[in-house]
């Protein structure tokens, strides 16, 4: 008898053990439950499999940039070997994330051919003229500007005509950025590689031109990237040959080299880059520049915003959803069971606070699948329940005595409950292996739930009714049997 | 209380009724397939093809003023650049003209703030702490897709694997058939759905297969548990003996179904959007699974 009454206590003190864990520790909630924005990032990599450096990698940029970006509280982690997944909580614009997350931002420092001079002049024209004209379009589109559409469909043309290349796009739009990234190309194409490049960078900054309202990004170069830039600047200053600086294909900056450098290249292992940057624009450019360039491209796959008002909601449906379902619950079983019923509700209740502990011991961050995973588990918990105390009723009827049926209801239901835990346990495995981050959740709760009430449903309900067998006021057979006996 | 279910009487009533209800969840995964717009045994959402959907609510000082989904869409091509994709476009409202929710082919975020605002234009004010939005590239969508399968497939071999180890050949079969009776109604009934009321399956639904399995052979295992230890004691007739298994299993099969109907029921009701049709589609696999464990997984040990 002693030994019993130490389980006892035992449970006792896991439920206070709990509750002290749940005080000190709050749950995490998910996104869906407290607001915010997830991103999903997928890898690119034309051939084979994305390895683990190279993951690495790309997780360690993506980092950096998070960091420089100010946002709080971000959390970013890996999924399935391809994949990170970025979430922002609160009110907090995806937008720049997006944008600075996803560019390559690979930086490169291109000396122009020789003898390009007049070709290149001519391209950065064109690229003049179609900036323009993309300008010009997004006011015409807004306005249902229908003539000017047509004045800037045979600019277009026109350009198509001198590039001697015609678009493919089906829309306007698509055709203007179509031209445009052409034009980018044969701009890059008249520079040649040299050995300086986003890698030589030791940090980037930002800020405002003296003569006018526009930013310029500062670049400071490792000690062997300022040499690397003395050396290039000293080969094409006094020439006609310019320094372009490419950003993901893009030149965003061509200039030249005064002849004064002639001797020594621009020494100091700086440079600065002024394009016509926004403040915006310049920080991003910074941001990135300060990550440093990702080793492979990536594209934004999935992007999930949920407001913080409809976070709440969401919570308090749970909470609605999972106390009535457990409230019916325990009406059913005290219905049908009576003192069974009753300890089957104590260990309900047991097995929600353990749940509850688990999961801000692991952690595990509650979303909504996540509850829904809960919350079903509790039929299978209750489940376990009935298969017992079933074989205990039929004891009972038998004529046994109730120490008798108690224990062999117990043992007899073993092998179904054990069943029944596994196949639901293979289903949670796979699901946890193979799904989404969203399918995990389910797959976590459900998981746990059922590994939980291995525990209480065999251990917690055998021992709060033999605690309660101990009376003799709670002895009496008809307590343990349904209350409708017509048809006996 | 005792149950008297004459299994033995109605064999051929529960398999025809099984097979009637097989044939029909056939007949609307093909119907689905051929007939309708998306070709495909399932109508499948946004999870699996891409896209982008939103939902927000508008801030109404009382009754939010009605208007017509059709003029607020016209409204919304004349303020965009991206005509194309406009096309596709879906518009709803709900709960009294409060609730707007949107569903078009995959927009970059730029895209969809740019929707967003040009609604907040047309019938805001806004009210973007109710906002809910979801960007699924389709790239992803076939991604989610395969996965969903492998899973289902992996976990079902496991599933199968476990029972032929745990039990003998011909229980083991009857099992699975049970299972699979199971999985394809379910799946018939939301091939149905999405004929009749554009209901779409999402990577839920097919965590929702995967947790009727688990249910549908726990369920089975217990009858057949109780079977076989029936038969082992009882020296009365073949067929009398699952019968009588049956019946004594029948309160416990009955009550599980319930008490775990009870929660599901207080999703539906009470919980999230989100997990309404999560809800349903497992509350159906609890029913369609309590029957073929009661009544048509027994049938089949049936001897004639």
């Amino acid at each position: 008898m002693k030994r019993r009454q130490g389980w006892l206590f035992f449970i006792i003190f896991l439920l206070t053990l709990s509750v002290y864990l749940l005080i000190n520790y709050p749950l995490q909630l998910g996104l869906d439950l407290q607001g915010g924005s997830q991103l999903t990032l997928q890898i690119i990599k034309e051939e084979g499999k994305v390895t683990r450096d190279e993951l690495e990698a790309v997780n360690s940029v993506i980092d950096k940039r998070v960091n420089n970006l100010g946002v709080s509280e971000s959390n970013l982690q890996t999924l399935g070997g391809d994949q990170l997944i970025l979430e922002l909580p609160g009110e907090q614009n995806p937008l720049v994330a997006s944008r600075v997350l996803g560019k390559t931002a690979l930086l490169e420092f291109r000396t122009q051919k020789e003898g390009t001079s007049t070709d290149l002049k001519t391209l950065q024209l064109q690229r003049l003229t179609i900036k323009e004209l993309i300008e010009q379009y997004s006011f015409a589109e807004k306005s249902q500007n229908d003539n000017n559409l047509k004045v800037i469909q045979e600019d277009l043309n026109d350009i198509e005509q001198e590039l001697n290349y015609s678009s493919t796009s089906k829309d306007l739009y698509g055709k203007l950025i179509e031209i445009k990234k052409y034009v980018d190309n044969e701009i890059t194409n008249l520079f040649i590689k040299t050995d300086l490049s986003g890698k030589d960078l030791i940090n980037a900054g930002r800020r405002q031109e003296q003569t006018n309202s526009n930013w310029e990004v500062l670049l400071t170069f490792s000690n062997s990237g300022g040499e690397k830039f003395a050396e290039i600047t000293k080969s094409i200053a006094g020439t006609n040959q310019l320094l372009a600086i490419i950003l993901d294909g893009e030149s965003i900056s061509e200039a030249s080299v005064g002849n004064q450098f002639a001797s020594t290249g621009i020494t100091g292992g700086s440079a600065t880059i002024s394009g016509n940057f926004s403040a915006e624009n310049a920080r991003e450019l910074e941001v990135q520049l300060k990550g440093g360039s990702l080793p492979l491209p990536i594209e934004i796959v999935e992007t999930n915003t949920i407001g913080a008002l409809l976070g709440s909601k969401n919570i308090l449906k749970s909470l609605y959803a999972a106390i009535s379902g457990l409230i019916f619950v325990g009406i059913f079983m005290i219905f049908n069971y009576r003192i069974l019923g009753f300890v089957s509700v104590l260990s309900l209740v047991i097995y929600g606070f353990f749940n509850l502990a688990i999961y801000s011991l692991i952690p595990v961050t509650l979303t909504l699948p996540g509850i829904s995973g809960l919350i079903l588990s509790i039929g299978m918990a209750v489940d376990a329940n009935i298969l017992i105390f079933e074989r205990i009723r039929e004891e009972l009827y038998d004529g046994n005595t109730l120490t008798r049926s108690i224990d062999s209801g117990f043992q007899r239901a073993n092998s179904s409950i054990v069943d029944g835990h596994i196949t639901t346990l293979l289903s949670c495995f796979v699901l946890f292996l193979l799904g989404t981050n969203f399918v995990k959740g389910f797959a976590a709760t459900l998981g746990i739930g059922v590994l939980i009430s291995f525990f209480t449903s065999l251990n917690c309900s055998k021992n709060i009714l033999r605690f309660f067998t101990t009376y003799q006021s709670l002895r009496q057979k008809n307590l343990y049997l349904p209350r409708n006996n017509f048809s006996n | 209380m005792k149950y008297n279910l004459e299994l033995i009487k109605n064999k051929r009533k529960i398999i025809g009724f099984s097979i009637v209800l097989i044939l029909l969840s056939l007949l609307g995964i093909l119907y689905s397939t051929f007939n309708t717009s998306y070709k495909k045994p399932i109508n499948l959402g946004m999870d699996f093809v891409g896209g982008n959907e939103l939902r927000i609510e508008r801030i109404c000082n009382e009754e939010c003023s009605n208007f017509s989904p059709d003029s607020v869409l016209e409204n919304l091509r004349e303020n965009s650049k991206n005509k194309n994709l406009l096309n596709n476009i879906k518009l709803q409202s709900q709960n009294n003209n409060k609730l707007i929710s949107i569903r078009t082919p995959y927009l970059s975020i730029q895209e969809s703030n740019n929707l967003i605002s040009n609604l907040d234009n047309i019938v805001g004010p806004l009210n973007y702490e109710s906002k809910d939005s979801r960007l699924i590239g389709p790239k992803l969508g076939k991604r989610l897709l395969t996965n969903c399968v492998t899973s289902l497939l992996v976990s079902l071999f496991a599933i199968s694997l476990y029972i032929t180890i745990r039990f003998d050949k011909k229980y083991a079969l009857f099992a699975l058939l049970a299972l699979f009776h199971d999985l394809l109604i379910v799946f018939g009934i939301f091939s149905w759905l999405g004929i009749i009321l554009s209901v779409e399956v999402n990577s839920l639904f097919a965590v929702s297969l995967l947790t009727i399995a688990g249910y549908s052979v726990n369920d089975t295992v217990v009858i057949f548990d109780r079977i076989r230890e029936n038969l082992k004691s009882n020296k009365a007739d073949y067929n009398e003996t699952i019968q009588l298994s049956v019946n004594e299993s029948f309160r416990r099969t009955a009550f599980t179904s319930i008490t775990t109907l009870i929660p599901l029921l207080s999703i539906i009701f009470f919980g999230s959007y989100s997990l309404f049709w999560f809800s349903i589609a497992l509350s159906l696999g609890i029913i369609v699974g309590s029957y073929s464990s009661i009544l048509l997984a027994p049938s089949f040990l049936l001897k004639d």
